[in-house]
């Protein structure tokens, strides 16, 4: 049992790292954002490249993934999701799907189909009362711990934390202090970005690297937020571990059924607050300024 | 200071504005009352920015405004005090001022005594969410973060709906002090507060200006203006 447990941690802190840009996103600017799948798969894509020419230090490889994908990421923000803004639902979702789909094809062109395992950089076995785990493992649960109270001070200390804060709840009401919230829109997606890596990199040496990674976490991500709660940062965190627990208890008894059970709970939430709510507000977007 | 000269406004094909021109001079406190649905809103969201006129201008101090985003306009020196009294709830009262301090580039301190000037009970609440604030404090904040940077002019959408008659007093006594420094224009339902602050007032109907009143004894005289309300 203590493995389940550890694994559905895991996978929760995997779950959490990559949704907060997926959140902040739909948050601020209302935009159902694909792309996210593709920051995350070709910035693992990248991380394995870096790893022989790092000596296969891991965390040098991680930092420079993360530094390549982050201009791509400001990239993605300017010329498409900021276009998207005001714009109906259906066209961000079509755009930025087409760029993860650009992004699965570019990974087979450079690097193939053949998946791309990692091995563990830590490697060391610790016994728990006689189970043996991974430190590794215990090493990405702390990380999102420490990830999530980082972010909470930076969202409530630092003013630009503050202004997106702001702009979650009310993005004109920012717009009329005289505050240009793309600005801190496009910092905060280019963060979200950088973390989306963060978690891909993490999750490398737990699962196996493939062209289309990017749109299986992506469907879970979905989820974790719409769990959560668009936008909710502390709610992000607590609905990714409660999906991740989700995931590794029911893959416990039936494997087949560990994805299906996390869509099972996002219905049952949806069921509390009716999906037609969750899209009117996807769709109530402000004006167009 | 201010012209508006015959604007349209539509929301899609629905045309909300029609020719409409208004006027303010420096130190003015202008209201604009009319019945629900008038266009009193829209007048207030055109000039702030949040739409755009269809046809006219928009000028300040000279200068056309009326192709501006929002916070273009909001640093040229207009704050727009939005109807719905909608603070930033997760943040503090602190919070809230400080990101009015930061946009308007004014020392927090400055800022924060600013408000506090307004209103010396948030020194007791300046730590708390501004979510927990009661409906008159968070009008009181909404207009204090406004006035944080010395603005030209504010836009002000109903500031005592819903309000009760104490706190009507309140936003009475810090509109009336307002108008030693900004000029404003004040949409409101509550003629007793624009007939002691207005210096003019425009009447609007149906996305038009149906008058404008300037006649202190017009200004005065609420009776007659409750006919258009």
């Amino acid at each position: 049992m203590i493995d389940t447990i550890l694994y559905g941690l895991t996978i929760g802190a995997i779950l959490y790292i990559f949704s907060i840009g997926l959140s902040i996103t739909f948050g601020t600017m209302q935009i159902v954002n694909f792309a996210h799948g593709m920051v995350y798969s070709l910035g693992v894509y990248l991380f394995i490249s870096f790893l022989p020419w790092t000596l296969r230090i891991f965390p040098l490889a991680m930092a420079l993934a993360i530094a390549a994908m982050l201009p791509v990421a400001y990239l993605i923000e300017r010329f498409i999701i900021r276009r998207l803004y005001g714009e109906s639902l259906d066209y961000a979702i079509i755009a930025t799907y087409a760029v993860l789909l650009i992004g699965a094809d570019l990974i087979k062109y450079i690097w193939g189909t053949a998946p791309q395992p990692v091995s563990d950089p830590i490697g060391v076995p610790l016994v728990v009362l006689g189970v043996v785990i991974q430190l590794y493992r215990v090493v990405v649960f702390l990380s999102a711990v420490v990830l999530f109270f980082a972010l909470r001070i930076f969202f409530t200390r630092h003013v630009i934390g503050k202004i997106v804060v702001a702009a979650l709840e009310d993005r004109d009401g920012v717009r009329a202090l005289g505050l240009d919230v793309n600005k801190y829109f496009s910092i905060a997606f280019v963060i979200g970005s950088g973390l989306a890596v963060l978690g891909g990199v993490l999750y490398a040496p737990i699962t196996t690297s493939e062209p289309y990674m990017g749109f299986h976490i992506l469907l879970l991500a979905f989820a974790v937020v719409i769990v959560g709660g668009m936008g909710n940062l502390t709610g992000t965190f607590i609905s990714a571990f409660v999906l991740g627990m989700v995931i590794a208890i029911t893959g416990r008894v039936y494997s087949s059924a560990a994805d299906t059970m996390v869509f099972v709970v996002m219905a049952l939430v949806l069921l509390k607050n009716p999906i037609f709510s969750f899209v009117r507000r996807l769709r109530g977007r402000p004006a167009h300024g | 200071m201010l012209e508006v000269n015959s604007i349209d406004v539509a929301y899609g094909h629905a045309k909300v504005l029609h020719d409409v021109s208004i006027k303010l001079n420096q130190g003015e406190m202008v209201f604009v009352v009319g019945r629900n649905g008038a266009g009193k809103t829209t007048l207030l969201k055109t000039i702030a920015g949040f739409l755009k006129p269809t046809q006219g201008q928009i000028s300040l101090e000279g200068q056309g405004i009326s192709g501006l985003a929002p916070e273009q306009v909001a640093r040229r020196g207009v704050r727009y005090v939005a109807q719905d009294k909608k603070v930033f709830s997760d943040l503090t009262v602190k919070g809230n001022i400080e990101l009015a301090a930061y946009a308007a580039g004014e020392p927090l301190e400055q800022a924060l005594a600013r408000v506090m000037s307004l209103y010396p009970k948030f020194k007791d609440f300046l730590q708390n969410k501004a979510g927990g604030l009661s409906g008159g404090q968070r009008e009181i904040l909404l207009i204090g973060r406004a006035l944080v940077g010395e603005p030209k002019l504010l836009l002000i959408d109903e500031p005592t709906e819903g309000l009760a008659a104490i706190v009507i007093q309140d936003i009475f006594r810090i509109l009336s002090g307002m108008k030693e420094t900004v000029s404003g224009i004040i949409v409101e339902q509550n003629l007793s507060v624009v007939s002691r602050l207005a210096d003019r007032i425009y009447i609007m109907k149906e996305g038009k200006i149906e008058r404008e009143l300037t006649d202190p004894a017009e200004i005065k005289n609420t009776a007659e203006l409750e006919n258009y309300l």
